[in-house]
């Protein structure tokens, strides 16, 4: 190494030195010792005794971590496809010449940061069987009929389906995103499409979707990671669902029993530490392979040139 | 812009209005309950608008609630013998014409009307005379709108418990400040320490650089819940469990995302100004601190806003570190109110969900276009 | 506060009180309580704080006491005692969470045997795991027959007697479940298992089953839990799924005025001592009975639940001793006490809580005087020799969680009472093997072994 290689590297070393203390703390320390744990039988208050494959023999005959696995898949793959459906639909409507762009596109957007916990407690009310917004507004239609709407939160059946519901309020950060790749897509495509004389139709399958497609799965396999950690929303609703103030079992009937919450009341109510470990490193592994997948789908858009 | 017909434009138009109502009436709905008194909250059919319901009971004017509609004709009568002897209640008339309860009728009632009682705003506990009742016809009872203000400052002071001693009476103001704290703390370390380490990615030639930035993209893909076991470890062994610190600490040493975001745009910052500055003499620092640093103020001012929402609103980091409750932060207080009161109180519990969503909606609507630029670009580029 | 703050309290706190006090310690205490029952707290530490100078125990209100106690625990930083529920002693003290109390009591002249013979043998057993003393009782808790006196006279029942067996209890709810002659939809009716729901496993001890039967999980494979089950099934099976859907949806929360017990849609309830409060509260005027659950065994009379809110110390608590002093400070009373003003410890909480007393001796005072109006009939019980409490057992959060999970299958009718159990046993033998095998590794089980129940 030359004298001047030596000083850059040390000015290289310098600037990201914060990264390299935070990337050993708190990622590279936390993965290994993670693995580690996984092999253990481990509480936090006693010391991790190694038990080799027994968390995850464990693991593959649990129940409850295939049902929340399940749920959890259940949830990701309804509220996923339709949000990227409605954000798409609400994109390709605000790229029409409409007038009052700008305020749709805020009040689309507001709900997507309003603080977890506050629409939690929102969308709570709003599903209250009895005196809840839904029910009042599906009664005008089913109440003709002798029908009432579902108990929402506090029925297994329609527990997850309110999620989704509520997970579709917050879905103006795709719709920003969505419009703005429309907006970058060049004219002459459509003008082009409009000479041949293709529809309006025609025309958004066959060069808007095209055009935007790779923003749309990388989005899409992003909304997928984050519905895989689902948390606070269903921690909070299961917890009130029950009434006696125990979420980690997914109440009512463990329907809301998801992953993450499951792996969290491993930890730190029953504190299997190493269990818990073990599902997490489940995840890991989950979300690495959507992860390479959405590389797949962006590759060549931020490679630029050294 | 897609260019389309007139008539499609129209339906557009119809589609979005219908849309944007179904994104806006869930805040109306919450500010609406917040606004009401209990009863109405627990009141059908719904209505949006908080009222206030006055009648005369025993010759004075009260504000009253109303509890149920009749659904028989009867009368008020006074009871003239058993337990009840002396008390007034509600016969119908079935009842009454049977005379298998003697009463004298005090005044006859008309199917349909309301049973109306006084509304004392009492504390629960609190004891005194009982509330006055009657039954009325709907035309007797006067209603006129009636937002309830002082919900909030009532929600505000519950949210932290109404413990009994002075000591551990903490309550909104704390947890606002402690929201805070961790937001611009962490904020502040998110835009220092991420700014820096982008520079040393972004306009530094090293060796092994790109092999590194390699491998800090790598650690994107590492789920928070996946790590949340050993990061308690490692705080516990800093002994900092029930501190703040866990919720801001990391933030000052970088985190993959911004580093990624910030790197990006600075590279799109010329090199000749590096290096014009080079020849000057000037040191890496002085470059990176009076050149870069001003240029960028547009993806400093993202990383900023996207941290404070995400401190503001996050709900897993405090559940897990935070034991005390002189160190909740507002967030955590609220999931709390709803789960150590019972009986949900509705109107409460919207006032103090509107408090919390308050900063960061005032915040989104100050720096709109920055938000939404950033969004988009994180989005469509990243 | 701020930690700012904080730091000034002691100064404000030494400049304000005499030279002595000064050094006092000050203790952590976290409580789940808020509203009355946390004034009742403080008046209690308030009380204790000025029966010596050495001492000064400070509450804290925090909700899920017992989850913030096992992470501060597992972080370093317990407070020096928790408020927890009994059903955490097994689990906590197994994960070398708690502190055993012997050596205190030891020191204060009394063996375990004497120390724990001043409870009634139902709170005795509460704070007891594996051969060691872990807790004491701050509230204790009986659950008893509630029933609607006048709900009872319309259908033509004696108001003043309740249902004495199992029979008669299923009788007597046939004939006060009500229906909408027009839809058929019911109004009211006698009995709702899920109404509150809080202990679907008392029905299984309640026909005479067992949970654990020395080694062994025993869930489905004691016939009389199965039995259990089928009974809670037959009231969603006689009244009709949607019925009861549609029903309970108007049912408020049970601590509001619209609870389904205090609007007259359920006429009999199970419970807590605690209940009379609430009604109180909220229904004052009510006409209800309180008595022991009726004989579903034939000879099991005077059945009832007990269970008891514990004050604990978790390792690692900086102040142990002192801990110690409060906890047996609230374990004790004045057996003399003839004026509220001289009760102490237990009676003087549990008069402010309108709660039974967990110990045997009952101060004039608190026995004559006492705020609840069916103290009488919680005593009885409280002493009776059929009332029970839930298992020691370490994996009990879990077999808890399973029998919630059972019960509601089977209330929903989304299973048989005989597969949703089997699902849960067999997850339950799992857990157990499972736990027996890690206490092993860890060199606990001979210990917990040799005191098996």
């Amino acid at each position: 190494m030359t004298r001047a290689e030596g000083k850059r590297l040390r000015a290289g070393v310098a600037f990201t030195s914060l990264w390299i203390v935070g990337l050993a703390v708190f990622t590279a320390y936390p993965v290994a010792a993670s693995l580690f744990y996984s092999f253990c039988d481990y509480s936090i208050l006693k010391a991790p005794v190694w038990c080799g494959l027994e968390n995850y023999r464990q693991l593959a005959q649990d129940e409850l971590f295939w049902k929340s696995l399940r749920n959890t898949l259940f949830y990701a793959g309804l509220s996923v496809p339709l949000g990227t459906a409605v954000a798409l639909g609400l994109a390709v409507l605000l790229n029409c010449e409409v007038g009052g762009r700008s305020l749709f596109r805020l009040l689309f957007f507001m709900p997507s940061i309003v603080p977890v916990v506050a629409s939690a407690m929102l969308w709570l009310w709003i599903f209250n069987g009895k005196y809840g917004l839904m029910n009042g507004f599906l009664d005008l239609f089913l109440s003709p009929f002798g029908l009432h709407g579902p108990a929402w939160l506090a029925d297994p059946s329609w527990s997850k389906p309110a999620l989704v519901i509520m997970s579709l309020w917050g879905t103006g950060n795709a719709v920003v995103i969505y419009l703005a790749g429309l907006q970058n897509v060049p004219a002459e495509l459509y003008e082009a499409a409009e000479i041949d004389g293709a529809s309006a139709w025609r025309r958004f399958i066959h060069v808007t979707l095209p055009a935007i497609a790779p923003v749309v799965a990388f989005n899409a396999i992003m909304a997928l990671i984050g519905a895989m950690q689902l948390f606070a929303q269903a921690y909070i609703m299961s917890e009130a669902a029950n009434g006696n103030g125990n979420a980690s079992d997914g109440n009512p009937a463990r329907s809301t029993l998801f992953y993450t919450i499951y792996l969290f009341s491993t930890a730190f109510q029953d504190l299997r530490m190493g269990y818990a470990s073990a599902m997490a490193y489940v995840l890991f592994l989950i979300t690495a392979a959507l992860t390479w997948m959405a590389a797949q789908f962006s590759r060549g858009r931020y490679e630029d040139s050294p | 812009m897609t260019r389309v017909h007139k008539g499609s434009r129209r339906v557009a138009m119809g589609l979005l209005l219908l849309f944007s109502a179904a994104f806006v009436l869930p805040f109306v709905w919450l500010l609406s309950t917040s606004l009401k008194p209990i009863e109405q909250t627990l009141s059908l059919p719904l209505t949006f608008i908080p009222w206030a319901y006055t009648a005369d009971l025993g010759g004075k004017r009260v504000e009253v609630t109303l509890d149920f509609q009749v659904t028989q004709p009867g009368a008020v009568v006074r009871f003239l013998a058993g337990e009840d002897a002396g008390k007034l209640g509600f016969l119908g008339a079935r009842q009454l014409a049977s005379g298998s309860v003697p009463a004298t009728v005090v005044h006859p009632v008309a199917a349909g009307s309301w049973h109306v009682t006084q509304r004392l705003d009492r504390a629960l506990g609190e004891e005194g005379p009982a509330p006055l009742w009657d039954v009325l016809p709907r035309d007797r009872i006067d209603s006129r709108i009636r937002p309830r203000w002082d919900n909030y400052p009532r929600a505000l002071a519950a949210l932290g418990g109404d413990s009994a001693s002075d000591r551990d009476r903490v309550g909104f103001w704390t947890f606002l400040g402690n929201s805070l704290a961790v937001a611009i703390l962490g904020v502040l370390g998110t835009v220092i320490s991420n700014a820096i380490v982008a520079y040393g990615f972004a306009r530094l030639k090293w060796r092994g650089r790109d092999a590194f930035f390699a491998l800090t993209l790598a650690t994107m893909m590492v789920p928070f819940p996946a790590l949340m076991v050993p990061l308690y470890g490692v705080f516990k062994a800093l002994g900092l469990i029930g501190t703040l610190l866990p919720l801001w600490l990391p933030t000052w040493f970088g985190s993959a995302f911004n580093i990624f975001l910030m790197r990006q745009f600075f590279r799109t910052i010329p090199e000749e100004l590096s290096e014009a500055a080079r020849i000057d003499g000037c040191s890496e620092w002085r470059i990176f601190w009076r050149i870069v640093i001003p240029l960028s103020t547009p993806v400093l001012v993202v990383a900023a806003l996207f941290h404070f929402i995400f401190a503001w609103n996050d709900f897993l980091g405090p559940l897990l570190y935070l034991t005390r409750k002189d160190t909740y932060t507002l967030a955590l207080a609220l999931a709390g109110y709803q789960s150590q009161n019972g009986g949900v109180q509705w109107h409460y519990l919207m006032a103090a969900s509107a408090v919390t969503i308050l900063p960061v909606i005032i915040l989104f609507l100050f720096a709109q276009k920055t938000f939404i630029r950033g969004i988009a670009t994180t989005g469509t580029k990243g | 506060m701020s930690p700012r703050h904080k730091a000034c309290l002691p100064l404000l706190l030494a400049a304000a009180l005499p030279a002595g006090a000064a050094q006092a310690v000050h203790v952590t205490y976290w409580e789940k309580w808020v509203g009355f029952e946390a004034q009742a707290d403080q008046a209690v530490i308030d009380r204790f704080n000025r029966s010596q100078d050495r001492i000064v125990v400070d509450y804290s209100s925090v909700s899920h006491t017992d989850r913030k106690t096992l992470v501060a625990t597992a972080g370093g930083d317990p407070p020096d005692i928790a408020g927890l529920n009994e059903q955490n002693i097994a689990t906590f003290a197994d994960a070398e969470a708690l502190l055993p109390l012997d050596d205190f009591i030891r020191r204060d002249g009394m063996t375990n045997t004497e120390w724990l013979s001043r409870y009634y043998p139902v709170y005795a057993r509460i704070c007891s795991h594996a051969g060691h003393v872990y807790a004491g009782i701050s509230t204790p808790k009986v659950m008893a027959l509630y029933w609607n006196k006048t709900l009872f006279r319309e259908a033509g029942l004696d108001p003043d007697r309740p249902p004495r067996t199992l029979a008669e209890f299923d009788d007597y709810s046939r004939r006060l479940t009500k229906r909408d002659p027009a839809t058929g939809r019911l109004t009211q009716v006698g009995f709702l298992p899920q109404d509150p729901g809080w202990w679907p496993w008392i029905f299984c001890s309640w026909f005479g089953g067992k949970l654990f039967d020395e080694q062994r999980v025993t869930f489905a494979s004691d016939p009389r839990n199965v039995a259990a089950y089928d009974w809670i099934q037959s009231f969603t099976r006689d009244y009709g799924l949607d019925n009861v859907k549609v029903l309970s949806s108007e049912f408020g929360p049970w601590a509001s005025p619209s609870a389904p017990f205090f609007t007259g849609r359920i006429a009999m309830v199970f419970q807590g001592v605690f209940y009379d409060n609430y009604i109180h509260q909220y229904k004052p005027g009510l006409d209800y009975g309180v008595g022991p659950w009726p004989e579903a065994v034939p000879g099991v009379t005077d059945f009832a639940m007990a269970e008891a809110d514990v004050l604990v110390i978790p390792r690692g608590a900086r102040h142990v001793r002192e801990a110690w002093e409060f906890i047996k400070y609230v374990n004790s009373a004045n057996p003399d006490a003839r004026t509220r003003d001289e009760l102490r410890g237990a009676e003087l909480l549990d008069y402010l809580q309108v709660k039974n007393s967990p110990l045997r001796v009952w101060s004039p005072f608190f026995a004559e005087h006492n705020l609840h109006p069916h103290i009488a009939m919680m005593r009885r019980l409280s002493a009776s020799p059929n009332v029970v409490s839930a298992p020691d057992l370490g994996i009990w959060q879990e077999y808890y969680r399973e029998v919630i999970s059972s019960f509601d299958r089977v209330r929903l009718l989304d299973a048989t009472p005989r597969e949703a159990m089997a699902f849960s046993q067999s997850r339950l033998e799992k857990s157990w093997e499972r736990y027996r095998r890690s206490l092993e590794r860890h060199g606990q089980w001979a210990a917990l072994g040799e005191t098996a129940p």
